[in-house]
């Protein structure tokens, strides 16, 4: 790790200010399980961090209004424990409160959770001239491909890139239409998570629709009656402490023992957050059966390019997405 | 951070600040230096790193301490390598096994992925300061009782881990004790004993 | 003979492990000290060309950066591998060539750790890469002789007449031991002499063996390992890093520390290897076995000399008329393995365990009955009669604790209320029981306080709490006044601890210094009053204190023996004895519940029983069981290093990525020990328990899959995509 300077914000304006002056080899960092992580592994090169974990204004949770707004800056811990969350959008706090640890839980924010780059280990142990990967050095190729491909994500992949987006929150926030709320040198914007994750395309070093010296400042989602009936089902290579093999963050409104409207987005399977808007469609109308969702869930992976190791994710992703169906509908409203 | 500015405008006044290699703190604009800024330069770091150091001030086991430290610095390498406190465990130093555990403003935190420049002007507990003079925490007897432990290299993590699980309110079953304490790799095994001894303390400490 | 039983005490050094006290390795404080960083090679095989250092060497803080020209003259010896083989091994950094991946190829030691790495990071070598083949199934692996290693009558023929047959292969993937304390190695000076502090199960080895490689005397050298972080096998010899970090303390004339980073030990320390187990068996209609054919293919290093034969315990299992196992090692360009916990005897179990079971449902013999009816109290492969066995006992006590008898024959045929698919799976085991030559000096002062130094090193197993018991149980000694001083070439000869024998070997050799310091009382003040607790007696004898030394050998071990054992050489005996062949025995039952959608597999419960002699402290022992059980799933179910072979590199070598288990995946593990002394093999009653508590716990998490699913699948870990 080569040397840096390390400054503490206060305010927003000060953090965006400080960045600019720094300029490109300049990183925010928050709880930094991410960054700091990244930054001993070689991947990440900073020469200034500028601390916002201790900006007060990006902490709050409000769940008063009528989208639950989150600050950027409230620890993952906080609001998997929040008891509204809790009660009225369980996918929510489930997201949460399945990902990592809770000492990271504890240090990460739900703000810089968004921003975690991808668990693909070609990627993040291959830095010094290890393994060519085009999101750390662009152009270098990718390992992955034709390598061991078990993790690899099987949806949204190029010939550049087929590593996950490993997040669990940013699921359940896509599947609710969440949207970014974003602060920069040009002032502050508005982005819905749809459009905030990036494609790899030819270009999988960029994964974010931020631009130089922005923050995320918080996280806005529209308050749905789905939001009760739902759930974040994550299966993994152990029973906790793990990345999803495959994910399913569910949220359904249901009439009269059929499914008015669904909410479907999935993990571990996507090179981002991946909402699965065909299975939404084939849901709707259906009772909220095993079976009548496995069908439904099958369409989410009409488009998939599994590799050689990874296939297995077509079938357990629906099957997962399925079981979110039952266990989202089996809550009590 | 000690090398606060005077500046009273908000944002960087000082190019040296980011450019010369300096640390500041940009929380010009209200609070006032902490006790810790009027403390002299750093002592212990070699020349060479006081200009990407910081000077740390915190209390660490309900003492105040201040220490000289490189930027890069993680929470448990300033424990063990700079101040000796060694209960502390790296058994990874990426946030993966949990041996590392400590108390941050009473939260449980991997201080492996704690820069050690955050912990300024906050409060850290380590296995060094739970027990009361000779009389041992709950959670240590208890693993002691339940023998959930053997190496013993991961279980000052565990302890921390364990005491904050039950003032967290994760300790009422064994399925949640068992799902909270999941960032503790225990390689030898000792999970049983773990989870037992969590419940016998988990009692304890909430009559006393 | 009769001897006492041991109560319930608690583990003699839990105090200091939940204070953070107990210090291990990297956190003893030495002054001056300077920190280290190895730069791994990036390529698998190949020469280098050019290092350059000056960027490194510009770093602040860098203090020097070290390459093979510092090293060249370092000699590898047979004691480099700690006593595994006559070869050498290998030692890197030797030479400006690299034969595996990751090996360091440069040293730099700073001021600070944070400078190291930044050195570390700097430091730019060139290389000229040759090809490599990283796996058994590409070209240029090295097929070495198939050898017989165990052989009972004519396997092949009773195998070719036998009326039914199973033929089935196994594979077993590479794992790694992954304790948590990650090896580090700090070099200091103490009063003229060189003390290396490595966490190790072999601390002579650093005194004699780092001798050799450096060209010195033995006697400038003393290792200290008074407490490690888990060994599993890892930390019986010296690593890649030792004698680098002690040369470069040496000529920096200052302390040197390294704590290599997990990343980089995944590429330097040794490691379970893949292997493939084909097994034959032959037996009659009612599950009878007439023959074995057992042959293992296991994969090694170019240069090393760990064994492939899997034979020792398998073989004696059961009644096996005719038997015949053979190995082979398939080499290739990787780092050396070597022992891992039941090394030969997990995978070796897993296969042949799963394979019987396979026989059992073909024969429809209930597996815990065709074990119960191949039962024997004779050594097959010598005709001797085994000490002490136990098996049959365990297996009918385990089968009574787990309720085996709600069982349902058919795979796939029970459920639990909420649907899960349920699973019965039994295995067994045995592990040698060895012994090797250790030597305890006891001085029991009349204030009441106590000191024993001694052979041995504590690393989890309860080594000072199994050592106590017997000044215990012989003295009645203050435990609570009682220093335990192991692990430590300067306060006892130190032998390598592993392959089980620990406290077999160390608890005898404190038992038998008890007696001695009493009968030197008795010579003192008569039977009479040298009874009740002695550090009374000495009081009343009106001496200050009262101090024996004692070598004790292993069973049939001559005298000569100590000879090995002061020149730091290995030493063990058994499993076979003139009159005799020894094990430990153990029965597990595993339920499994597997999830009908998803197929994740859990293990809400397991049961083990275990003869291993006398236990010598009731809670440790059944650790060691609960842990072995631990290992076990964690190979059935999470455990493997992918290898991309176009690499040569574990690609997840990391904890996130090589899966353990975690709290959350351990559910239920409900020990008993038969507590069986065995006086033939020594004073304490003792055979080993560390291991043999893995040995058939993976087998029976996999045959428990079997009966769950219907499905048999043939590989560990088993995962999801296997079951969907």
């Amino acid at each position: 790790m080569r040397q840096f300077t390390y400054t503490r914000a206060r305010t927003t304006a000060e953090a965006v200010t400080a960045f600019g002056r720094a300029g490109r080899e300049a990183r925010y960092i928050a709880g930094g399980t991410s960054l700091y992580d990244l930054m001993k592994l070689g991947v990440e090169r900073p020469l200034h961090l500028i601390d916002i974990a201790d900006l007060d204004e990006m902490r709050h949770v409000d769940t008063a209004g009528e989208r639950l707004v989150f600050g950027a800056g409230a620890l993952m811990a906080d609001v998997a424990e929040n008891p509204v969350v809790r009660r009225d959008y369980p996918m929510l706090s489930e997201s949460l409160s399945k990902a990592a640890s809770q000492q990271l839980r504890n240090m990460a924010t739900v703000g810089g959770n968004l921003l975690q780059r991808t668990r693909c280990p070609y990627f993040r142990h291959g830095a010094g001239g290890i393994y060519p990967c085009n999101k750390r050095e662009p152009g270098s190729g990718c390992a992955a491909i034709g390598g061991l491909d078990r993790g690899q994500a099987v949806l949204g992949t190029s010939s550049a890139c087929t590593a996950v987006s490993p997040g669990d929150w940013p699921v359940a926030l896509t599947a609710l239409d969440a949207v970014v709320e974003l602060t920069g040198p040009a002032g502050p914007r508005s982005l819905p998570i749809a459009d905030f994750y990036l494609l790899p395309g030819s270009t999988p070093d960029r994964e974010f629709a931020m631009l130089p010296g922005e923050i995320i400042t918080g996280i806005a989602v529209p308050k749905t009656a789905a939001g009760r009936r739902s759930t974040y089902h994550k299966i993994r290579d152990r029973e906790s402490y793990a990345f999803a093999l495959t994910s399913a963050a569910v949220a359904l409104t249901i009439d009269g023992g059929r499914i008015r409207k669904a909410h479907v987005a999935i993990g571990g399977v996507g090179t981002r957050p991946w909402r699965a808007r065909q299975t939404e469609v084939l849901l709707e109308g259906r009772p909220p059966t095993r079976e009548a969702a496995l069908a439904a869930a099958h369409a989410a992976f009409a488009g998939a390019r599994p590799g050689k190791e990874n296939a297995f994710k077509l079938e357990l992703g629906a099957r997962t997405i399925a079981d979110a169906v039952v266990i989202a509908a089996e809550r009590k409203v | 951070m000690t090398d606060r500015s005077n500046d009273e405008t908000i944002g960087i006044t000082r190019r040296e600040t980011l450019h010369g290699g300096a640390v500041a703190s940009l929380a010009l604009a209200t609070p006032p230096a902490p006790a810790a800024a009027q403390l002299p330069a750093p002592a212990r770091l070699p020349a060479h790193a006081r200009e990407f150091g910081l000077q740390l001030a915190t209390s660490i086991n309900g003492e105040p301490v201040s220490v000289a430290i490189d930027a890069r610095s993680s929470l448990l390498d300033v424990l063990r390598e700079g101040l000796g406190l060694t209960g502390a465990k790296k058994g990874c130093d990426h946030g993966q096994c949990g041996a590392c555990t400590v108390h941050l403003d009473g939260r449980r935190v991997a201080s492996c992925l704690t820069l050690a420049a955050k912990a300024d002007g906050r409060e850290i507990v380590t296995i060094e300061g739970i027990a009361d003079g000779e009389t041992l925490h709950p959670m240590q007897q208890a693993f002691i009782d339940h023998d959930a432990l053997q190496c013993g290299y991961c279980t000052p993590g565990q302890i921390m881990a364990a005491i904050a699980c039950v003032k967290e309110g994760h300790a009422s079953s064994r399925e949640e004790i068992r799902e909270y304490m999941s960032g503790n790799i225990c390689r030898c095994g000792a999970y049983v004993g773990i989870v037992a001894a969590i419940e016998q303390a988990s009692t304890k400490m909430r009559r006393a | 003979m009769s001897i006492e039983r041991n109560p319930d005490r608690p583990r003699i050094d839990a105090r200091e492990k939940v204070l953070g006290k107990a210090q291990f390795a990297a956190d003893r404080p030495v002054p001056g000290l300077l920190h280290a960083m190895t730069v791994p090679a990036a390529i698998a095989k190949g020469d280098i060309t050019a290092i350059d250092v000056e960027r490194a060497a510009g770093v602040p803080g860098v203090v020097r950066v070290f390459t093979w020209r510092d090293f060249a003259d370092i000699r590898e010896t047979p004691a480099t591998r700690g006593g595994g083989g006559d070869k050498p091994g290998y030692q890197p950094m030797k030479r400006p060539s690299v034969r595996h991946r990751g090996e360091p190829v440069a040293l730099v030691v700073a001021e600070t750790l944070e400078a190291a790495i930044e050195g570390a990071e700097a430091v730019s070598v060139r290389y000229r890469p040759s090809s490599f083949t990283a796996s058994r199934e590409q070209p240029g692996a090295e097929r070495e002789p198939v050898t017989v290693d165990h052989r009972a009558g004519d396997a092949p023929a009773a195998f070719a007449a036998a009326t039914s047959k199973l033929d089935v292969t196994y594979l077993h993937p590479q794992q790694h031991h992954n304790p948590i304390e990650m090896i580090s190695t700090t070099a200091a000076f103490v009063d003229g002499k060189i003390v290396v502090m490595e966490g190790t199960q072999n601390s002579a080895a650093f005194k004699f063996g780092i001798a050799g490689m450096l060209g010195q005397d033995p006697q400038s050298f003393e290792s200290s390992s008074p407490y490690v972080g888990g060994g599993f096998g890892q930390k019986n010899q010296l690593q890649q890093q030792s004698a680098l970090v002690v040369r470069a303390a040496m000529l920096l004339k200052r302390p040197v520390k390294l704590v290599m980073p997990r990343s980089q030990l995944f590429h330097t320390a040794t490691y379970r290897p893949l292997s493939r187990h084909r097994v034959q068996v032959g037996a009659g209609a009612d599950g009878k076995f007439e023959a074995v054919l057992y042959d293992i293919e296991q994969q090694n290093s170019r240069f090393d000399q760990f064994g492939a034969a899997a034979g020792e315990h398998v073989s004696r299992m059961y009644a096996t008329p005719n038997w015949r196992s053979t190995n082979q090692r398939v080499r290739v360009d990787v780092q050396a393995p070597a022992h891992q916990r039941a090394p030969q005897e997990h995978p070796s179990s897993y296969a042949t365990e799963c394979a019987y079971d396979e026989l059992a449902y073909a024969l429809g013999v209930d597996p815990l009955e065709l074990r119960v009816r191949n039962d024997t109290q004779h050594d097959p492969i010598t005709g001797k009669p085994f000490t002490s066995r136990n098996l049959a006992e365990c297996l009918r006590r385990g089968a009574a604790r787990f309720g085996w008898d709600r069982r349902k024959k058919e795979p796939g045929s029970m459920r639990t209320r909420d649907g899960m698919l349920v699973g019965f799976g039994v295995g067994a085991g045995a592990y040698k029981a060895s012994m090797s030559p250790a030597v305890a000096k006891l001085r029991v002062n009349a204030d009441g306080s106590s000191r024993l130094a001694i052979t041995g090193h504590e690393f989890g197993q309860g080594m000072r709490s199994a050592v106590a018991a017997e000044l215990i149980n012989v003295l009645d000694i203050d435990p609570n006044r009682l220093e335990i001083a192991l692990g430590d070439t300067s306060v006892a000869p130190q032998h390598i601890t592993v392959g089980s024998w620990g406290c077999a070997s160390s608890a005898p050799a404190a038992r038998a210094a008890a007696e001695l310091l009493r009968s030197k009382l008795v010579e003192l003040v008569g039977a009479g009053r040298a009874k009740g607790p002695v550090a009374s007696a000495i009081a009343r004898a009106r001496r200050p204190f009262l101090e024996v030394e004692v070598s004790q050998a292993g069973l049939e071990q001559p005298a000569t023996v100590f000879q090995r054992l002061n020149s730091g050489m290995p030493a063990p005996v058994g499993p076979e004895y003139k009159q005799f062949t020894a094990f430990s025995w153990i029965a597990h039952f595993a339920e499994v519940h597997v999830e009908p959608s998803t197929c994740r597999v859990r293990v809400p419960r397991v049961v083990s029983v275990c003869d291993c002699g006398r236990v010598l402290n009731h809670r440790t022992a059944q650790n060691q069981v609960r842990g072995g059980v631990v290992w076990a799933f964690g190979a059935a179910l999470r455990e493997s290093a992918e290898i991309d072979a176009r690499f040569g590199r574990i690609l997840n070598n990391d904890l996130a990525d090589y899966v353990l288990p975690v709290n959350a995946d351990i559910g239920e593990i409900d020990v008993e020990l038969l507590d069986v002394p065995d006086t033939n093999l020594n004073i304490s009653g003792a055979k080993g328990i560390g291991e043999v508590a893995m040995v058939g716990a993976t087998a029976a998490i996999v045959n428990a899959v079997y009966h769950a699913t219907g499905k048999r699948v043939r590989h560990v870990p088993i995962r999801i995509e296997d079951l969907l």
